[in-house]
């Protein structure tokens, strides 16, 4: 509905380059600021995010560092094919198989035929039932990030036409491998900002949660906003800053769907780990997710659905256009908005 | 008192493990039972130390890796954050002299001294940013860099490794300075002369005799990862002369 009514997003507004490659300072980028009580909408730069936040805010970020999870394999019939696991249990892996090339379509495969990364073999036990572009695979050996970390790059869309270094991809702080692709969100963070952040009062807690794929590749079935599980883990010292925080800023919709996994009817989190399917659209109720920094995403993604549980539509319409009009940058490599 | 196990699962990764100082920390650390992701270029050697370091007990992470690839490292990192979901003390170690025997400066191969550079200087810088993001959230972690008296003294023939060191001094006191605070400790270690491989590499006319010993060496960063302070620049001879 929202997703047509809106004007499409104009391709040179589609961050190609990392802000540094841009000659921009990470946090440097531009900051849309949505303040809902208010019913405005603010301009500014990232960097002077300290200036909204005070004594009893926490900001709560997401330390998946990024895999390059675009893996190199070739076929029984000696086709390449790439492969992006984007969940991995162990020897199984649930990934997409896409062309070597762009547009990177889909690439049927044979159940039963076995693919080859590097030495290690790949026997593919059919497509998973509940996300049919998903095919299910079986490692013949348990080193599977070192098969990612040496046949892998960095999963790359077609508006960064460029290699990218991992490293860029990855936020100040990413520390816990699993990542198909960045939790974008926090990217624009700087050390000197975060440092400012806490001498404003504010405070700082970390979770994980390995993100999946934004796309599979295939426009129809994006648009159908299949969903699969993502792991996280929120430990103790973090749920209870969360239960402590006057207010509750989650930099990425990772942030909020691994905090709403955790939180109670009452309203407070409680430590967890495991995987969560949990999906936030305009329906849900937010039960301890107060604020959200994000990146600025498509209408058609479903990031964009995770936004409505935040803002009423009229206001998130507005704020697309003001953006557009505006000129911010999209995707991992763009501005970043702030919805209050 | 000071016991064993004082390092009990505090995980450190050592580069350059597979012999010399590097070795001989690796081995000081299993002792006290700390947790250890070991790389270095010689697979079989590193395996060779890893043995001896799992044989005291300890979980060890070896890693085949260069330090001055890029996609060496990002391997080692995060092999070693996924094995051990954090890393507590990072040792910089690794370390090269370049052609031997030494050139001086004047026939120094520009491609040979950029090598130096990238494996003495700028992989510990890397590894350091790449590490202290976890570190700084914890807040707690230790940085040691392996440096040198050639980091201050003007040794002929020893220019690009000489060059390279002072620069790991350098980063070393702005690391230092900027994580004030903030509960990470940056420290470079002067070892002093040791018998070494690399030493007997470029000096080979001196006396083992008069040279400390690598497993007496590694004491100094058993006792700096037990929390002893330091200095941004301290020698390992005042490490060891301090009551840890």
């Amino acid at each position: 509905m929202i997703g047509t009514a809106l004007p499409t997003l104009p391709r040179s507004l589609r961050a190609s380059r990392p802000a540094a490659r841009r000659g921009v300072r990470r946090d440097h980028v531009r900051l849309l600021v949505v303040d809902r009580s208010a019913g405005r909408i603010l301009h500014t730069r990232f960097d002077r995010l300290p200036e909204l936040l005070g004594p009893g805010d926490l900001l709560v970020v997401n330390t998946s560092r990024v895999l390059p999870a675009a893996v190199a394999a070739v076929r029984a019939s000696g086709d390449p094919v790439q492969l992006r696991p984007c969940v991995r249990r162990g020897r199984e892996w649930d990934a997409l198989a896409v062309q070597v090339a762009p547009p990177h379509a889909n690439v049927p495969l044979e159940p039963g035929e076995t693919l080859h990364v590097g030495e290690a073999a790949l026997r593919v036990r059919g497509r998973r039932p509940d996300i049919p572009l998903l095919w299910r695979l079986e490692l013949d050996s348990p080193a599977d990030l070192e098969l990612i970390l040496r046949h892998g790059e960095p999963i790359r869309y077609s508006y960064v036409p460029e290699p990218v270094p991992l490293a860029a991809y990855q936020p100040v702080y990413a520390s816990h491998p699993g990542s198909a692709e960045s939790p974008s969100a926090g990217l624009p963070f700087s050390w000197e900002l975060l440092r400012s952040v806490r001498e404003r009062g504010a405070d700082l807690a970390d979770l994980v949660l390995h993100t999946g794929l934004s796309s599979y590749q295939d426009d129809d079935f994006d648009l159908e906003h299949h969903l699969y599980e993502e792991f996280f883990d929120l430990g103790e010292a973090a749920a209870a800053a969360v239960n402590r925080a006057g207010r509750v800023i989650a930099v990425g919709t990772t942030v909020v769907r691994a905090l709403e996994t955790a939180a109670g009817e009452d309203g407070r989190v409680r430590p967890a780990s495991g995987w969560t399917r949990l999906q936030i659209g305009p329906a849900s109720r937010l039960r301890v997710v107060d604020a959200l920094l994000t990146g600025m995403h498509e209408p058609e993604a479903s990031h964009f659905d995770l936004l409505r549980a935040f803002l009423p539509e009229p206001l998130l319409d507005r704020a697309y256009r003001e953006a557009i009009a505006a000129d911010y940058l999209w995707h991992e490599f763009g501005d970043a908005a702030l919805i209050l | 008192m000071v016991g064993m196990n004082e390092l009990q699962d505090r995980v450190a990764l050592v580069t350059g493990a597979s012999r010399g100082l590097g070795r001989a920390i690796a081995i000081a650390f299993a002792r006290e039972g700390a947790r250890l992701a070991l790389c270095a270029r010689d697979w079989s050697r590193l395996e060779a130390t890893a043995e001896v370091c799992r044989e005291l007990g300890a979980d060890v992470l070896t890693v085949r890796a260069d330090v001055a690839s890029a996609t060496d490292r990002e391997r080692l990192v995060t092999l070693a954050l996924d094995h051990f979901g954090r890393v507590d003390v990072l040792v910089n170690n690794a370390s090269t002299l370049g052609p031997t025997p030494l050139p001086l400066l004047a026939d120094t191969d520009p491609e040979a001294f950029e090598e130096v550079v990238r494996v003495n200087l700028t992989a510990p810088f890397l590894l350091a940013r790449d590490l202290v993001g976890g570190m700084l959230l914890r807040g707690s972690g230790l940085i040691v860099n392996v440096s040198s008296d050639a980091a201050v003294n003007g040794y002929p023939g020893w220019g690009a490794y000489s060059a390279a060191k002072a620069g790991v001094d350098g980063l070393t006191r702005v690391w230092a300075a900027e994580l004030a605070g903030f509960g990470v400790t940056v420290v470079s270690v002067d070892p002093g002369d040791m018998d070494t491989e690399m030493h007997r590499a470029a000096l080979p006319d001196d006396d083992p005799a008069l040279l400390a010993r690598p497993e007496d060496v590694a004491e100094a960063f058993v006792r700096l990862a037990r929390g002893v302070d330091a200095p941004p620049r301290v020698e390992a001879r005042d490490l060891l002369g301090v009551a840890g």
